[in-house]
């Protein structure tokens, strides 16, 4: 299939989901459960993170009519996503214990990941998992996924300036971690 | 950090007025400062790969818990928090404008007599 018919495919599917076809919006959440998942565990940890991703995978289905394609369509889930685990945030709190390292380092990672690289990201783990949830949600957003400072700035409901002091003092934090445990 | 320039040239970067462009040209602390930032972006953008599995039987828990279609919008606990977040800080500053034209009032007449 070339990247022209697989994108024609699933903008089918993704009209029969929008329509209500339960069977079609199976496929979507087979196709982008473990971004959505991938996603949730950076926000809020592992022990929070199902719980976000189904109930972001619910919302985008109860939401699937309001979906105009005007991004593609795992970008919404995205952004459902970091609305969810904002939600939800209060219980992650009470989680804060828990660390995202574990997850980063070990469940579910291709096998591929060995040696330094492996070590760095461990670290990374550990060093965002010391994070407030504010500055985790900030640096995971624009650092690791690439968002720009307006779009992280409106999902999580803050200002730019705001924004991109939090993602300041995060850095800040994560090289003095890094540093640290080097 | 070593003072308000370099706190601003750190987090606008790439902003601000010509004065701090100078600044960040001239000043080896922000420059080291700026390498260390690319060098830890780089390392965070490579988490951007990695996708982790989700748990067994999300997908089922999912699909056996899907209701009705109502087209809400999927982010609208988060505007409802920040409208009243606006609204709280416009009521906050409204009270404090008011208290002060209030304490003005009282004074003239006092200042008159």
């Amino acid at each position: 299939m070339t990247p022209g018919e697989v994108q024609r495919a699933e903008e089918e599917v993704l009209n029969r989901a929008r329509n209500g076809d339960r069977e079609a919006f199976g496929d979507l959440v087979e196709r982008y459960q473990d971004t959505v998942y991938t996603l949730a565990v950076r926000l809020v940890g592992p022990d929070l993170a199902a719980d976000v991703a189904q109930e972001a995978l619910l919302r985008a289905w109860r939401a699937l009519p309001r979906f105009r394609g005007e991004a593609a369509f795992g970008t919404w889930l995205h952004r459902i996503t970091v609305n969810t685990a904002w939600t939800l945030r209060k219980r992650a709190r009470r989680h804060a214990a828990d660390s995202l390292e574990g997850d980063l380092e070990d469940r579910g990672l291709r096998p591929e990941r060995a040696g330094e690289l492996a070590e760095l990201r461990a670290g990374l783990g550990r060093a965002l998992s010391a994070l407030t949830p504010g500055q985790r949600a900030v640096v995971v957003l624009r650092d690791v996924y690439g968002w720009s400072n307006a779009e992280t700035a409106r999902e999580l409901g803050i200002t730019e300036v705001t924004a991109k002091v939090r993602l300041h003092r995060a850095r800040l934090r994560l090289r003095t971690l890094l540093e640290g445990s080097r | 950090m070593r003072g308000p320039r370099c706190f601003l040239a750190a987090v606008f970067p790439g902003e601000g007025p010509a004065s701090l462009a100078r600044h960040r040209a001239c000043c080896l602390h922000c420059q080291a400062a700026a390498a260390r930032k690319r060098s830890l972006r780089r390392a965070l953008s490579g988490l951007a790969d990695e996708v982790l599995v989700a748990p067994p039987g999300l997908q089922l828990r999912v699909l056996s818990r899907l209701g009705d279609q109502d087209a809400a919008d999927p982010r609208r606990p988060l505007v409802v928090r920040a409208a009243a977040r606006y609204a709280a800080a416009a009521g906050l500053a409204l009270a404090t404008g008011l208290a002060f034209a209030a304490g003005l009032a009282r004074r003239q007449p006092r200042a008159l007599g």
